[in-house]
């Protein structure tokens, strides 16, 4: 399974958006997003399926908010300690 | 103790409100936005489940335009210093709080033009008395939804549209109306809504909230860490974290989440319904009793539940003290932090007696009240002290 991180400015932010998602039966887990992703300082994700990004994105959308990115969980770096992931596209 | 001091601050509050509060503080509940351990991520959701309800109980398109603050006085602070600047022209109605006139005189020491919207007898802002104070440097008109003296409900939906339709900011001081009265910030043309969390909404002392309007700017009057953004000296402009600085009263928001759950599953209407019941009851009754005089709108007229009144040869008081050593009843006496609608009254000199039901107020309490009041004012006047 591919995993995506999303990324928020704020963890007020990322709560809303899985309050949502949650609601619509959509599993999203909310962490810290990892350091060297948090271009701003601080900032909240979502780690959420691969092909539940488009209903990520329309959530957003609902609440006028624009993620700071969204990454994707690299294969190689998916059993390690430390996660990695490689910038893609914001599927809109 | 017969409670009838709502208007002040609610009591009893929903069942559910208090264990909330209390799990709370014996649960691990982290500080929400600082951290990602799962105590901080659980208050998060807490906090983000409570903007969810108040943005649908106020039909607020977005609940992250929901910011959290201490009180009313603090969200109309943050919207009032934040819209005005000088050179402005702000407008505010003669029934205004002091947590509404108090921060427009400062401002206007400092170059704000301020007026003053005349009401009636009874504390009504007839809405052409707006709309004839409009300039074209008017930013901003700031107005009770219901007075605290009076219970006297203003026409928000027709002054939101003149404002609306003007390009000025409205700003609308919920105190006496979040929970009690239905609210609608779009069909009402609200940008601002200041609310009191402790109120009508039933939840603990230390809540309240601002709702920003879409598109709404403010400037700044407090700024600090907010968990976002924190590489930037600058406050984040998205909300409700640009507002929102410093650690939030958590628990406070668990009891106040709590009661508004209670809230949107009873309904408003239906507290609106019970608490208009217990004011006319109020009313008709004191206005049986000799010597009482009434303020505020006819008895048939729709009002908040709030209710003033005097007893002839009786200092407010005094009255309030002899109604609790009588039957521990909970009044408010004076002038309600509200000078200027005193003045607008004529009772600026004497004070009021206010009793100002809730949703758990019951008849009997009503009618217990009652019989106090005329049994005091049947008693020879010398029995009576001062
Ligand atoms: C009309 C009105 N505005 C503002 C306030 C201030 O509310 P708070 O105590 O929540 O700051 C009150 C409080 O009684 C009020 O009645």
């Amino acid at each position: 399974m591919s995993w995506q991180l999303v990324v928020f400015a704020s963890l007020n932010q990322a709560a809303l958006v899985k309050r949502g998602l949650t609601r619509e039966g959509i599993e999203v887990e909310m962490q810290r997003t990892p350091q060297s992703l948090s271009f701003t300082g601080c900032s909240f994700a979502l780690r959420c399926r691969q092909e539940d990004v488009p209903r990520v994105a329309a959530r957003c959308e609902e609440l006028s908010i624009r993620p700071g990115g969204v990454f994707a969980e690299t294969e190689a770096e998916r059993n390690s300690q430390k996660r990695a992931f490689d910038v893609s596209e914001l599927e809109q | 103790m017969i409670y009838l001091d709502n208007a002040a601050t609610s009591w009893p509050k929903p069942a559910g409100v208090a264990e909330a509060v209390v799990r709370a503080l014996r649960e691990p509940l982290g500080n929400p936005g600082r951290t990602h351990h799962r105590a901080a991520l659980d208050a998060a959701s807490m906090v983000a489940a409570c903007r969810e309800d108040l943005a649908e109980l106020f039909h607020a398109p977005n609940p992250l335009r929901i910011c959290f603050t201490a009180n009313t006085t603090d969200a109309l602070h943050l919207a009032i210093k934040g819209a005005l600047r000088p050179g402005d022209h702000a407008i505010c109605s003669a029934m205004e709080h002091n947590s509404v006139w108090r921060p427009l005189k400062a401002l206007a020491e400092m170059g704000v033009e301020l007026s003053v919207a005349e009401a009636g007898q009874t504390g009504f802002v007839h809405p052409e008395n707006v709309r004839r104070l409009l300039r074209p440097n008017t930013r901003l008109v700031v107005m009770q939804h219901a007075s605290n003296v009076t219970g006297t409900i203003q026409a928000i939906q027709e002054i939101g549209a003149i404002v609306r339709a003007h390009g000025a900011l409205f700003l609308v001081d919920a105190a006496q109306s979040a929970g009690s009265l239905p609210i609608d910030v779009v069909s009402m043309s609200i940008d601002l809504l200041a609310f009191p969390g402790h109120k009508g909404l039933l939840g603990p002392q230390g809540t309240g909230g601002l709702y920003v309007g879409e598109g709404v700017e403010l400037q700044l009057v407090r700024e600090g860490g907010t968990g976002s953004e924190s590489l930037n000296a600058e406050q984040p402009s998205f909300y409700p974290d640009r507002l929102e600085s410093g650690t939030l009263n958590v628990p406070g928001i668990a009891g106040l989440d709590a009661s508004v759950t209670y809230l949107l599953a009873r309904g408003v209407s239906s507290v609106r319904k019970h608490e208009t019941g217990l004011t006319v009851q109020l009313l008709r009754g004191l206005a049986r009793i000799p010597g009482v005089t009434l303020y505020g709108p006819a008895v048939d007229t729709p009002r908040a539940a709030v209710v003033s009144f005097n007893l002839e040869g009786w200092e407010c008081t005094a009255l309030a003290e002899e109604l609790e050593r009588r039957a521990g009843i909970a009044s408010r006496p004076g002038i309600h932090c509200a000078g200027l609608a005193h003045r607008t009254l004529g009772t600026a000199a004497i004070g009021t007696v206010r009793l100002s039901p809730g949703p758990f107020t019951s008849p009997e309490e009503i009618e217990t009240a009652l019989a106090v009041v005329e049994a005091i004012a049947r008693e020879p006047r010398d029995l009576c002290p001062r």
